[in-house]
């Protein structure tokens, strides 16, 4: 690969590959070095356990020169994939730093070998009083066992100079649907909403399948290429559910508030997979409206702007509301009916169906995303767009500013996406 | 269902283990396996763990065995970490400090069992009296260290896929399909071969439906049962489960029953740790070169 006379050469003859944010000390851990020398070699090479920087072989003709493919040792496994130890992240090549999130660092880079773009995320490990954060286990477990064309496509995890330097690779995926949203001067059609529902059904229907709770989903933690299609991002939450939970339950510090499901707001230990659904409800009617449905400021006015527009849960609409942590703190309005009509006019019954079924206080009673997935509302006219079709998106907001020009990451996006539009 | 693929060894990482090409024999190894794997286990029963978690542990502990020699890293210390490790990813997360008073313990007795297996009177005169050991002192804080690492280089050798898929629910769906549930014994023979074989490299070789053909294999015959073996419907192929396969997976798991002299057994224990491992290597080399 000739990348060598690149245009950011010199920044990296610095010895970290992040160089800027990272000032804490290094903790000196005994990186073993391995030494080969004395070793025996033989004569079709040798397999050297340790790399530095040079990406693991992956080719699979080294079966020629071995033993027939059925030995006693020697099963063949061809579809799974072998251990590769990490790469080091000097295999990429730095571009900019997209955004600084809550838990990590994005950047955007390049795979010098490969020349794709892609994003790395570097994840926060200064604390190490337990080791390597559970979180941050979950959140690439996730990514690996979630793998799914509307999740995003984590790649590999790559390490920096020091044990403390862990970087996940995903595939770059141009927006976020947050700020789509904000650009666009119009909302989505129907037959794009119904798109972009499905998908990110779909993708939460698969991580539910496989046991993963996503626990932040809203609309900045959506990505979408050029192409329409939306990925699942920001795994930094997720976990497995199923596992008996310890004495404290599941943490209620989950989901940013304006996707919190009701059970959560109000103190529940051992909720499921419905707290996404609910997420995925307020992401709908986000959609349908252009702006967040809750745009709360806390917990208790998050609440009563719920029951406002669905009306205070009844023993009917939820059996299980008095067993809640919280709810006997919580005086209950007036009985009074649900807003969802009013709120959204001009979508069709079946719509207003599903965002009702979404919006479910019942935990028990919530759709899940396999079924919402077969909603008459997905097959009535208008049906939803091809995602090939979707080469508006860009375009219709290709008349607004960026929202946050002051951001680090705004320049590099926003040139991306100028660059996107022009093809159009 | 397609789930992710858990990762197996490569024919290349079969062939030559890191260990074997630092100069340890292949049987050797496969006790240094067993032993390592001995330790978490019995460390998972005196911290109460999950099965689930330790099983996970040996399964990652063999797998780095593939990616790194015994003479980087001892077997004590990554098997400390595996079932760290295993332990979050598990959901079931377990304190440092907690892990490491049960590894310092049972890395002694080792120690005390290694000092009197050789001696006249291996019996009870000596028994193994475990005395705690101070936090404040060294000996924490080089295991606390040890541990870090260890958990640290389990996931970067293995480039962070940890994914790991336990066998017990292929087992029960097999039995199921086999019409072996009724009797009480197959199910748990089987179970106990599964479990057996946990500590062997099979989990890191094979995928788990050739590991759980090879555990009703060794169940049936053992209690004579028959299953349809004519060319034409073979049971193992119903699973997709290749007899070769199977039958390498038994020999892994019947190897762990052979007997072991005393001085295999002195050996196995003075290379608990990489120190120990070197040791052995230098003294192998002189042995070479004398009649
Ligand atoms: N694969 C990707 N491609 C392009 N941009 C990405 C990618 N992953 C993340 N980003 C950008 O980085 C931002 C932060 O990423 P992410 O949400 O994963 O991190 P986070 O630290 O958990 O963020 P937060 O806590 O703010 O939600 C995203 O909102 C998105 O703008
Ligand atoms: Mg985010």
């Amino acid at each position: 690969m000739s990348d060598v006379a690149g245009p950011s050469t010199p920044s990296r003859k610095r010895s970290r590959w992040d160089t800027e944010e990272d000032t804490t000390p290094q903790v000196d851990k005994p990186v073993p070095k391995r030494r080969t020398k004395s070793k025996v070699t033989t004569s079709a090479g040798t397999y050297t356990p340790e790399r530095t920087a040079t990406p693991p072989v992956r080719s699979q003709s080294v079966a020629g020169r071995l033993r027939p493919s059925h030995s006693r040792h020697v099963p063949p496994r061809t579809e799974h994939p072998p251990f590769m130890p990490s790469r080091s992240v000097y295999c990429y090549e730095r571009l900019n730093s997209i955004e600084e999130g809550s838990y990590g660092v994005v950047f955007r880079a390049r795979d010098k070998e490969t020349g794709d773009i892609v994003a790395l995320k570097k994840l926060k490990l200064d604390e190490e009083k337990h080791g390597f954060p559970i979180t941050a286990l979950r959140e690439i477990n996730s990514l690996m066992v979630c793998k799914h064309e509307n999740v995003v496509g984590i790649r590999e995890v790559v390490v920096g100079d020091t044990l403390t330097q862990v970087f996940i690779v995903m595939d770059f995926i141009e927006h976020d649907l947050k700020t789509l949203l904000s650009v666009m001067p119009s909302p989505f059609l129907q037959s794009e909403v119904k798109t972009l529902m499905l998908q990110l059904l779909s993708a939460v229907a698969h991580c539910h399948e496989r046991w993963i709770l996503h626990r932040d989903l809203k609309t900045s933690n959506l990505l979408m290429n050029n192409r329409g299609t939306i990925k699942v991002a920001d795994f930094g939450l997720a976990r497995r559910y199923g596992d008996p939970v310890g004495v404290g339950g599941l943490t209620q510090l989950v989901v940013t508030l304006w996707y919190r499901a009701p059970e959560i707001l109000l103190g529940a230990t051992t909720y499921s997979t419905a707290i996404d659904m609910w997420s995925v409800g307020c992401i709908f009617a986000e959609l349908l409206l252009n702006e967040p449905l809750f745009q709360a400021k806390g917990e208790i006015e998050m609440i009563s702007m719920i029951f406002k527009l669905l009306g205070p849960p009844t023993s009917q609409t939820w059996p299980d509301f008095l067993n809640l942590p919280l709810a006997k703190t919580i005086t209950l309005p007036a009985p009074q009916p649900s807003q969802l009509r009013q709120k959204f006019p001009y979508v069709t019954s079946a719509g207003l169906d599903l965002l009702s079924r979404l919006l479910a206080y019942d935990p028990e009673t919530r759709i899940s995303a396999e079924e919402a997935l077969k909603h008459p509302y997905f097959t009535e006219s208008p049906l939803p767009k091809h995602p090939d079709l979707f080469g508006s998106f860009p375009s219709a907001a290709a008349g607004e500013k960026r929202r946050k020009p002051d951001s680090p990451s705004a320049p590099a996006r926003a040139a991306d996406y100028k660059l996107l539009t022009e093809f159009d | 269902m397609s789930t992710a693929l858990y990762p197996l060894a490569s024919l290349v990482q079969i062939e030559k283990t890191p260990s074997r090409e630092d100069g340890i024999p292949e049987e050797l190894e496969l006790d240094l396996r067993a032993h390592g794997c001995k330790l978490i286990h019995e460390a998972g029963i005196l911290l109460k763990q999950k099965q689930v978690a330790v099983a996970t542990a040996q399964i990652l502990f063999q797998r780095f065995w593939y990616v790194t020699s015994m003479k980087q890293f001892g077997i004590g210390d990554i098997g400390m970490g595996a079932l760290y490790l295993a332990s979050k990813l598990e959901e079931c997360p377990i304190r440092m400090r907690d892990l490491i008073n049960v590894y310092d313990e049972l890395l002694r007795r080792d120690a005390h069992r290694l000092k009197y297996s050789t001696g006249p009177s291996s019996s009870s005169a000596h028994e193994f009296k475990y005395i705690p050991m101070s936090y404040f002192g060294s000996t924490f804080y080089d295991l606390k260290d040890a541990l870090v690492v260890a958990e640290m280089q389990i996931l970067k050798r293995l480039g962070f896929n940890v994914n790991v898929v336990l066998p017990y629910g292929t087992l029960v769906n097999y039995l199921r399909l086999l019409g072996l549930t009724e009797r009480e014994d197959v199910p748990s023979k089987a179970w106990g071969y599964l479990n057996d074989a946990l500590q062997t490299p099979v989990y890191a070789l094979y995928a788990v439906p050739t590991i759980v053909s090879a555990a009703i294999m060794l169940a049936t015959r053992q209690l004579g049962i028959a299953l349809p073996s004519s060319p034409e419907s073979c049971w193992w192929e119903l699973f997709d489960a290749d007899w070769e396969d199977v039958w390498s997976v038994a020999g892994y798991i019947m190897r762990l029953y052979r007997e072991r002299t005393p001085e295999d057994h002195a050996r196995v224990l003075s290379m608990v740790t990489k120190k120990g491992v070197r040791s052995w290597l230098e003294d192998q080399k002189p042995a070479v070169l004398l009649p």
